[in-house]
Formats: structure tokens, sequence, C-alpha cells
């Protein structure tokens, strides 16, 4: 799963917003991907290697800065103001992945991108 | 010992636009610089080029960056590239007009220099009578037009016992950030350094009382921005995804005439930004390349916190000791 190098306890309030309001990036955060090291997680892909610690994206916001792996960073390229549903719709045909476990996954990182300030819930 | 991230392109780039000042501050590193200023053209055609690299946000500085008649430009030119726009100034020429011509810019956070809650001991150390009453409504007319602002505070024997009065003044004025700036040795403050810096003993002080407060309050983020604060031992629950100093490894900087340098502080040239491309020079610089592999040498080789703190502020062992790879001179570790 996404690679948060900053741990936090996850909060009932933010993973129950997961589940029913929109989500979206917040504006103010800077993030970008990197691109070799993005290579480098699918080279490892396809090798069938663990590429969960390789970083492919930089969060930057407030002083915080996030390294996101592969997964963690293409669910925050579609974090515009889906559903969750929406969202794990979209993964899962790039993801060899058991749909409810990607789904309560998912919740939790984006609860905790909530809980940094990098995500934002919206009606 | 290596860092683990290697970013393709810094996230920001520190631009000195100029080395102009309207200001005669006891530290300045910058004013005795005699480099030339790049032309607006050529400014332009540079920072097209940390866009293509992938740098993410510029901050202004100098010398006062506002002495630039063309800094509006710059700073709209920049932010229209998609690049997040910020400056630290000294406030001083910065009225309620003003702002809202940065804003209109598109800088997201002006920093306003300010080295004392008290005015006199403030406009002594800046050489300006007033310069504490205008960075002060510079910080209102900022917020006024909708800028984020910040304080930037050099700590140094004028204010490093005053931690509780500093934080209560900046909130009092509602910024969003206040930076506590370690004392470097670069320019003027290399000269009067025995006069302004602090012994290692008073540094560690002054860090405990800061690293105090700042599990305190919570609506203002308080930066110490200095690796060695690791050999506090205190435990903070945040893991940095850079350790020890974050010059060459997620900022550069640039001095007016283009040439890169790994911060502002540390006086050896990689490039020109003119000529050179900045992906180049960040991957493949020799100078970048050992800032980011240091070796402990004297006390850090044995110290528990070497892997945290890499041996300090890589630009104070060089003013001090001619080494990077020296142990940071403010280090309280014996």
């Amino acid at each position: 799963m996404a690679r948060l190098r900053t741990g936090a306890a996850v909060r009932a309030a933010t993973i129950k917003a997961a589940y029913t309001m929109k989500i979206v990036r917040n504006a103010e955060v800077m993030w970008r991907e990197e691109d070799e090291a993005r290579a480098q997680a699918y080279e490892g892909l396809s090798r069938g290697d663990d590429v969960s610690e390789v970083g492919t994206s930089i969060l930057f916001s407030d002083g915080v800065m996030l390294s996101l792996n592969l997964l963690g960073t293409e669910i925050w390229k579609i974090c515009d103001g889906k559903s969750i549903d929406r969202i794990v719709s979209e993964l899962l045909p790039h993801f060899d992945a058991d749909p409810d476990v990607l789904k309560k996954d998912t919740i939790r990182f984006i609860a905790e991108l909530a809980q940094k300030g990098f995500i934002r819930y919206e009606e | 010992m290596k860092n683990e991230t290697l970013l393709k392109a810094p996230l920001t780039i520190n631009w000195a636009v100029t080395n102009r000042c309207n200001f005669k501050c006891r530290h300045c590193y910058s004013r005795t610089d005699p480099s030339e200023e790049l032309s607006g053209t050529t400014l332009f055609a540079c920072i097209e080029k940390i866009v293509k690299a992938g740098v993410l946000s510029i901050n202004f500085g100098g010398g006062e960056p506002l002495l630039r008649k063309d800094l509006i430009e710059i700073a709209a030119f920049s932010s229209g590239k998609g690049l997040r726009v910020s400056m630290n100034s000294n406030g001083y020429l910065i009225d309620l007009g003003r702002a809202k011509s940065l804003k209109a810019a598109g800088f997201s956070k002006v920093g306003i220099s300010l080295d004392s809650h008290v005015p006199d001991v403030h406009d002594g150390f800046r050489g300006i009578p007033g310069s504490h009453r205008k960075a002060v409504a510079a910080l209102a007319y900022l917020r006024d037009a909708g800028i984020k602002t910040s304080i930037s505070t050099v700590i140094c024997k004028i204010n490093h016992t005053a931690v509780q009065e500093l934080i209560a003044f900046a909130e009092q004025h509602g910024v969003q950030q206040l930076n506590f700036h370690n004392f470097k040795c670069s320019g003027l403050g290399y000269s009067n350094k025995d006069e302004l810096d602090l012994s290692p003993a008073e540094w560690k002080e002054f860090y405990l009382a800061a690293m105090k407060a700042k599990e305190r309050v919570v609506e203002m983020e308080i930066s110490l921005d200095d690796p060695i604060v690791a050999s506090l031992g205190l435990n903070t629950n945040v893991k940095t995804l850079v350790k020890g100093s974050v010059c060459g490894k997620l900022s550069l900087n640039i001095k007016s005439n283009g040439d890169i340098t790994p911060c502002g502080f540390i006086p050896i040239v990689t490039g020109n930004i003119v000529t050179d491309e900045l992906r180049e020079i960040w991957t493949n610089s020799p100078v970048l390349e050992k800032m980011r592999h240091k070796q402990p040498t004297g006390k850090c080789a044995a110290c528990s916190d070497y892997a945290e703190c890499l041996g300090g502020c890589s630009a104070r062992a060089l003013a001090l000791t001619g080494d990077i790879n020296n142990p940071d001179p403010h280090c309280w570790v014996p």
C-alpha cells in the first residue's frame, strides 16, 4: 500500500468521511511524479518484485513532505472530486487486487492524507 | 552515508534576484557580493528552464528583491508558468498598494524579516531606524491583500533568550509561520560572528526552548530548519524524507548573476542557470554529490545521532572549518 513516511493514527472520523463524501486533492499541495522512480517501479512490477517501497511521487505542503509509491500516486492523481467507489473502480483495471481489500486500503490511505491536510472532503 | 531520496530536480529554487539592499544588516551575506544582475529577459528564459526541469516553487530573495523594479513582472511570469511564488523581504517597501500588486502577480506567501519583538533591537540589528514599524505594517498589508505571511528571525545574541516573546509577537500579528533561522557565518555574518553567534551550549538551550514551544503552539507553524536539533534526542514523532541539511537535496540557490550554489551560504558555484541545464547539474555535480554523501569525521564518527543530523549544517562547517564533512561548529555534543 502507499508508503506514508510520517506515521499517524487514522481517526475514525476521516475514515467515515472517505466512505460518504467526495475526495479532493488540497490545491495548496505542491506535487510531482518522479519519472525515473516511476519507470523503476514499473520495471520492478513487470519482474514481479515488491515495489511498495519505491516512491514515485513527492507531495509537499507547509513544510511536510510525503513520498507515495506507485499505487498511492495513482490514487492521489484521481482524487479530483470522485467518490471512493469511483476511485476504486478506476484503480481496479490497473492493479491485481481484491476489490474489497483495495477499497479498504484506499480508504485508510485517503483518510491518512486527509488527516495531514493533503486531502479534503466535499459534499 | 547515503540519503534515501534523490529527486529528479529541486523542489524549490531560492533565487537572489539582486544583491542591492536598502538595509545595513550586521549579519548580511549578500550586500558585499559584487555579482551582476541578470536582465529581466534573461531571467524569464532561466525561469522557463527551471519549470522544464520540474521545479515546483521559487522563493525570491536578495538583497531586497523589491529593489528590482521588474520583480512584479518576474513573479507574474513565474506564477503563470505554474510555479508557487514566494519572497523574503525586509518589508520596508510594502504598502497596501504594493501588497495588492504582489497578490495579483501570484505571490502566495511573503516572509518578513523581524529579529526582535523590541523595535529598537530590530532597528539596531538591521541598521535602519523605523524598520521594525515598517515590517509590522507590511505584515498587515500583506494579510489584507490575501497573502500568507511568515516572520523570519535570525537567531543570534540579540534574541536567543526571547523565544516566548518572539512567538507571542508572531501570534499577535497573525502570521502562518515563524522561521527561526540559525546564524550563518557568511559575508558580514562571518566578520561579526564573535559578537553575534552563540556558543554550542547557548544553541542547545535555545533549541530546547524552541522545541518545547513548537509542541505547544498549534495554530502557527514554527520552523527550526537546523539538522543539529536531532542531537537533542527528543522524540518528535516526525520522520523526515531527507536527513541532515536540505540544501542540494530539496533545494538549490541561484545568485543574482545566475550562478548556482547548493545554498545561499555556500559559495561553491556548481554551474550557471544561463548557460547550463539544471537537471544536469542537479544529477551530476560533484559538489552536490559530496553534500548528499557526507562522511562523518571527528566526534561525528562515534555519534549516535549522526544518521539523523548528518553532521549538521554544511555551510557552517565549511565556513568555519573548511570542510563540509567536519562537525557543525554549533553542535553541543561533546
